[in-house]
């Protein structure tokens, strides 16, 4: 039976084979090949892309390479979110490689935000681990951490490094004893077809009743239409690090253990398939 | 301060989803298609001198700062920094309606504004 701990490697680990191709509209000197890498799911595009913008700047013209941006079937990816959220939403239920297109030029200013360097990724990062510590803690353990624990939380992500960042992030996985959890789960909930970015609310992983709260308890609340009866045939798939968990899985540990490094608990509803 | 629900004096072209905060609501519902925020100056940031602003939820962090800067008449080079709890800055794409679920108290959302990182 696998460890609590083996999760949190399998999820810090998770990677995504990924085929990049320079878009037909770009101006090259020649022919551009096409790119494969491995993409940490847990990670940021602009983070871990250097050697794609290098691949691609050798065909193009020096005064063509403006900011490097991402598109997927028509959807620029917003770099912003995790990269396994943005398969997982997009293109969970695709073949393999996931075809991603690079583009250089006519940057979508109202779809995208910039990434001019990585203190812009790291700023991001560490605004989501104050997020989530304030919905979790008041914010009293990042704040109480000192401004070199939380450089040791980027440079584990940055560097890969998983016990280097786990030193740190065991501290916003704790909660008081006497309680049954943190005090709100931070989460986000993602849907292609949806008006808004996301869903984003307060809940508590233990019911004032003091009764475990459950994935499924979250999404009764939140979207009900993912949860089917057993005769219904299936509209949606409810994804984690691209698995289904089920549904009776308590809140409180998902949070602690299939978090991203942001310490969010990214969860995307996709359609499901149709055979 | 004022209470009344006019529109501010300075020109907007796009911002009839920001308005002075009102006295009375519409109804009772939770789900309003605005939130009241209060504004507080961090710094060297000038003083609005309205500071509680009725939002919509759908608005972003960026346009509301974008509104704040053109307030203030601050330079186009000046930029500003947006915080929640006085610890984090959101993403400029975030909406204040969920800020405002997940982090607002006594019916508004305080948010801090400066011209520089105040809290890293």
């Amino acid at each position: 039976m696998a460890d609590d701990k083996d999760v949190l490697r399998d999820v810090w680990f998770g990677r995504i084979p990924a085929c990049f191709t320079l878009s037909p509209e770009e101006t090259t000197e020649r022919e551009a090949e096409p790119y494969y890498l491995l993409l940490p799911r847990v990670s940021y595009l602009t983070l871990v892309t250097d050697k794609v913008k290098k691949h691609f700047l050798r065909v193009m013209k020096a005064e063509d390479s403006t900011e490097m941006w991402f598109e997927y079937e028509g959807t620029p990816l917003k770099w912003h979110y995790p990269i396994g959220v943005l398969f997982d939403l997009h293109a969970s239920n695709t073949a393999l490689p996931w075809n991603v297109t690079v583009h250089f030029k006519n940057f979508p200013e109202h779809d995208l935000l910039h990434c001019t360097s990585n203190s812009v990724i790291e700023a991001h990062f560490m605004s989501c681990i104050k997020e989530a510590d304030a919905l979790k803690h008041k914010g009293q353990v990042i704040n109480d951490m000192q401004k070199k624990d939380h450089k040791q939380l980027w440079m584990g992500l940055q560097n890969d490094k998983f016990d280097q960042f786990w030193a740190m992030n065991r501290k916003l996985m704790e909660y008081p004893t006497d309680e049954g959890g943190f005090r709100y789960i931070p989460f986000r909930m993602y849907q292609t077809m949806g008006e808004r970015p996301f869903i984003q609310k307060l809940f508590r992983p233990v019911s004032p009743e003091g009764h475990t709260l459950t994935l499924g308890d979250l999404l009764k609340e939140l979207f009900p239409a993912a949860i089917c009866a057993e005769d219904e045939p299936k509209r949606f798939q409810v994804m984690i690090h691209g698995i289904e968990p089920l549904l009776e899985t308590p809140i409180q540990w998902l949070s602690e253990h299939l978090s991203h490094p942001d310490n969010f608990l990214h969860i995307s509803i996709i359609p499901a398939p149709s055979d | 301060m004022s209470d009344n629900a006019e529109s501010p004096t300075e020109t907007q072209k796009d911002d009839p989803s920001i308005q002075h905060a009102a006295t009375e609501h519409t109804g009772a519902s939770d789900e309003k298609k605005k939130i009241d925020v209060l504004l507080k100056a961090v710094g060297d940031a000038p003083i609005m001198k309205t500071k509680k602003w009725s939002v919509e939820r759908g608005r972003t962090v960026q346009s509301l700062a974008q509104f704040i800067s053109r307030f203030l008449k601050l330079e186009a080079s000046e930029q500003l920094f947006i915080y929640v709890n006085q610890s984090f800055a959101p993403s400029p794409d975030q909406e204040v309606g969920v800020l405002f679920e997940c982090f607002g108290s006594d019916g508004k959302l305080v948010l801090h504004y400066c011209k520089s990182q105040a809290w890293g």
